[in-house]
């Protein structure tokens, strides 16, 4: 095969992916393929409408789960010294409690922020794992 | 005391892996290793052209090269093989 | 042994790392065979004491010393002791020194099968493999030493203990695995450096590295399959796979490695792409460094980690150092490295081949794209836009079922030209079957991918189907053997061969399994015992709701009665809501935690979650998932090792 067909077939393929890849990017058939990564106080100051995505620890003593749905959450997720209010309504995970640290996505509308996405950290322990527990089990331990 | 020997224990193992690691050092006569690593290499050179006869032959049986096709690509490593075998001869 | 000893070990480990490096370079220069000997033997010292420190630290973690920080992270006394020995690598210093220790048995085996083999190329091999030791030596020395002593100025009588999400067999195995194949790279990634130094271009090398890219490849391969698995029966979302970063990170490496096992037969064999194979093994060493480095840095946002550390710098400055070096030394040997070869014909095995392994880097480049879309576009626009499952779902399936489809067209095309008397021969068969399946896949119902990839689906198999029939029909012809002999005999003759396609048909499986993905449904609803509710067609019945106290944690049993539309009993289902630690004064230290029930069958997964407890109501929260064909996922994998085994099964040498 004479070199120039072949130089031509890669370029052919580079082609056909870089577009594709762009299109998609520019183009995503369903809402929840992208959200903006944003920290809570840019997301309160700008009232940004788009699909969002925020991290944060969940502050203490703020979950309230509603009396009449056990799914229905309540909590206020800090980030620094921003607090943001947020309504969840799927299954939470096992991890999720006080000081949890925690992903959300959704929608910001009036003060409140409607999360359809809640993921906390995995169990799995290598970055920063300890940051926010005292390190050992003080309190069954002290002998 | 069990630090001391932990560290008598890891400063024994230093001293003898370095004895073990500088020994080559004091060999007097060059080890020719090349000539047989060559030789070596050749013979495996050889083996490898031999499995890719085998298995032209059964691309052959099954079917996927024509007769002629065939004909002319083991034709080509026999002589490849042919040749090694005279280099691995004369050495 | 005590801890300190462990550190002086590391020590030791970097000194001679340092002193054989240099040695080796000194024996390039002055060609003493006596200085290559004591390099070699320094390099091994290397692995030694890393062995003494890896043994040092699980002997810390059996004993249970607390006075070792990581000892009393990762384990607890009452943590049962397999789970203490696999605290080894459950946290990044253990896991950093857990990667040394594997690389050093590779390097010594290496070392030690290669004395009177590729006396060339070993100086270079061995610079490789221990310039990578001392990259991870640097890192476990002065970064995250797994030896640090706990910082208490009392006795620490108990440690943290395993969370007990960790505490089972898969979380236990997939790390290990996972860095088989990581680590395993490193051998073919050195030969292959050191034929560039040495502008050695004998496809010796290549076949000497076969076998370790094929297990290094096979470890990938489990590890990410065992990381599915897990992630499906323990964290209770359903799936298992999100595309998360580090999910990612596994695969990218897997894809460039995949491309790579098929491009280096056609080198082996042809002599051919030389340039492109260079590339492809460099790039996958890299990646596996990179797949290392995602992580422990928390560079993304992802479930694996949110923080960032001094890790992150350290790791990036090797995947550079890694690239620029290797690349750079690339372009100096570009005249050795352009093939003597051309490929012939586009109906030839070969392009086949290039085809198959230009798609795979594609795949690999969207997955990259996606995973780095937070980092580009932060860096491009200022915001950072993170995307998620669905883009990377609908980016890759065209491009996996282009993969599919080669897979099945590949293996019909013959070396170097395919005659059309071949060609219609070979893939009249599968062509026919693959349109009768669009026809029938149609009526059924199904649309779309889902068709497409059914069709590819039988499609290849008949295509790996039409391979074995043609080879046994072959030996009947020659040797007038029985089904059954003429079956073993041409699989035990060709061994890579007829295992690819094994493996091929491991993958054909999976790809049911995973477009079985797009019938998935799901339902969240709550129940009072003796209620019942409904989900695809199934009904669920809350028969019972017990509690129990066991030893480590407490327990809400739920019951349920699983019957199908026509009311023919399925099965029983007990999930149950745990919570662990459920004596500790401090509610925030008590862990919740699902443990899932899954009924599985071939056909579908009835998944059944117990989310939570209105113990006042006595009322059960339930999620319950139908997810069809899940099954064959891992009844694929399982397909693909055999494969693969079968493929790697040795010979015996005349």
């Amino acid at each position: 095969m004479k070199n120039n067909k072949f130089t031509l077939l890669i370029l052919g393929v580079v082609a056909v992916t870089g577009f594709w890849i762009s299109w998609v990017s520019l183009n995503p058939s369903d809402e929840k393929a992208m959200a903006t990564f944003v920290s809570v106080n840019e997301l309160i100051n700008n009232k940004i409408n788009k699909r969002i995505k925020l991290g944060g620890l969940v502050k203490d003593g703020s979950i309230v789960i509603s009396e009449t749905n056990q799914l229905e959450c309540n909590f206020v997720l800090k980030e620094g010294s921003s607090e943001l209010y947020v309504k969840y309504g799927r299954t939470r995970p096992d991890l999720f409690k006080d000081g949890a640290e925690v992903i959300v996505a959704g929608q910001y509308n009036n003060g409140i922020f409607y999360a359809d996405e809640l993921q906390t950290k995995c169990a799995s322990r290598y970055e920063g794992d300890l940051r926010n527990e005292s390190s050992y089990n003080l309190t069954e331990v002290l002998q | 005391m069990e630090i001391l020997r932990d560290y008598g224990l890891i400063f024994i193992s230093f001293v003898l892996s370095m004895i073990y690691a500088i020994e080559p050092l004091f060999m007097s006569k060059l080890v020719d290793i090349n000539k047989r690593d060559d030789h070596n290499s050749l013979k495996r050179k050889k083996v490898m052209i031999y499995r890719q006869i085998k298995e032209l032959e059964m691309e052959h049986d099954i079917g996927n090269i024509n007769d002629k096709d065939f004909a002319k690509m083991r034709d080509e490593l026999k002589k490849e093989v042919s040749e090694l075998i005279s280099q691995i001869k004369s050495k | 042994m005590t801890p300190i000893a462990g550190g002086v070990a590391l020590s030791l480990a970097f000194g001679f790392g340092l002193l054989a490096v240099l040695t080796l370079l000194f024996y390039n220069k002055y060609q003493d065979q006596r200085l290559f000997l004591v390099g070699q033997r320094l390099a091994l010292g290397v692995s030694f004491f890393i062995f003494l420190a890896t043994f040092i630290l699980s002997y810390q973690l059996i004993i249970s010393n607390f006075d070792v920080d990581y000892v009393a992270r990762y384990t607890s006394i009452e943590t049962p002791t397999i789970y203490k020995i696999s605290a080894l690598w459950a946290g990044q210093s253990g896991s950093l020194l857990f990667w040394l220790f594997i690389l050093s048995i590779f390097s010594t085996i290496t070392i030690l099968q290669n004395q009177h083999k590729h006396h060339e190329l070993m100086p270079w091999v061995i610079i490789s493999l221990t310039v990578t030791q001392i990259f991870f030596l640097i890192l476990t020395n002065y970064v995250t030493n797994p030896f640090q002593p706990t910082e208490a100025d009392f006795i620490v009588a108990n440690g943290n203990g395993l969370n007990p999400l960790l505490q089972n067999i898969t979380m236990a195995i997939h790390p290990p695995t996972l860095y088989l194949g990581y680590v395993g790279f490193s051998v073919p990634f050195a030969f292959a450096f050191s034929a560039l130094v040495n502008r050695d271009t004998s496809p010796l090398w290549i076949q000497s590295i076969r076998r370790w890219t094929l297990v290094a490849w096979l470890f990938l391969s489990m590890g990410i399959i065992l990381g599915g698995w897990w992630a499906y029966q323990e964290l209770g979302w359903g799936g298992y796979w999100a595309w998360d970063p580090v999910e990612n990170a596994s695969f990218m490496p897997w894809l460039t490695a995949t491309a790579f096992i098929h491009s280096i037969i056609i080198q082996e064999k042809k002599d051919m792409l030389r340039l492109w194979n260079m590339a492809l093994i460099i790039l996958t060493f890299t990646l596996c460094i990179f797949g290392t480095f995602l992580t422990r840095s928390g560079v993304m946002s992802s479930v694996h980690s949110f923080t960032e550390s001094s890790l992150g710098p350290i790791f990036l400055f090797f995947v550079f150092f890694i690239m620029i070096v290797s690349f750079g030394i690339m372009y100096t040997r570009l005249d050795v490295l352009k093939s003597p070869r051309k490929i012939e014909s586009f109906t030839s095995r070969e392009s086949g081949f290039l085809f198959n392994n230009m798609v795979f880097v594609v795949l690999c480049f969207a997955v990259f794209w996606g995973t780095l879309f937070p980092v580009i576009s932060e860096a491009v626009r200022g915001t950072k836009i993170t995307v998620g499952a669905p883009f990377f779902n609908q980016i890759n399936t065209p491009i996996g079922l282009i993969l599919l489809a080669l897979t099945g067209i590949g293996p019909l095309l013959a070396w170097r030209r395919t005659g059309s008397k071949s060609l219609i021969r070979n893939f009249t068969f599968p062509l026919v079957m693959c349109v009768i399946a669009v026809i029938l896949f149609f009526l059924v119902g199904f649309k779309g991918y889902v068709v497409v990839s059914f069709s590819l689906c039988v499609f290849v198999t008949s295509a790996i189907m039409t391979e074995f029939y043609k080879g046994i029909r072959a030996r009947k012809n020659k040797f007038n053997e029985s089904l059954h002999l003429a079956l073993m005999k041409i699989v035990s003759k060709n061994r890579s061969r007829y295992g690819g396609y094994i493996v091929h048909l491991g993958i054909v499986l999976m790809f049911i399994g995973f477009t079985g993905h797009a019938f998935d449904r799901e339902k969240e609803f709550s129940l009072q015992v003796g209620q019942v509710d409904h989900v695809a067609g199934y009904e669920f019945e809350l028969l019972k709701l017990t509690e129990s106290e066991r030893p480590n944690h407490y327990a809400w049993i739920s019951e349920l009665k699983v019957t199908d539309h026509q009311g023919t009993f399925i099965t029983n289902l007990y999930p149950e809501k745990r919570v662990y630690f459920h004596r500790n004064p401090d509610i925030n230290r008590r862990q919740p935690h699902s443990e899932l029930d899954i009924y599985s069958t071939l056909n579908k997964d009835i998944y059944s979650i117990f989310s939570s407890i209105d113990n006042d109501n006595k009322t059960a929260f339930l999620k319950i998932m139908v997810n069809p064909l899940v099954r064959w996922v891992w009844v694929g994998g399982y397909i693909l090792v055999f494969g693969t085994l079968i493929a790697l099964w040795p010979r015996k040498e005349k």
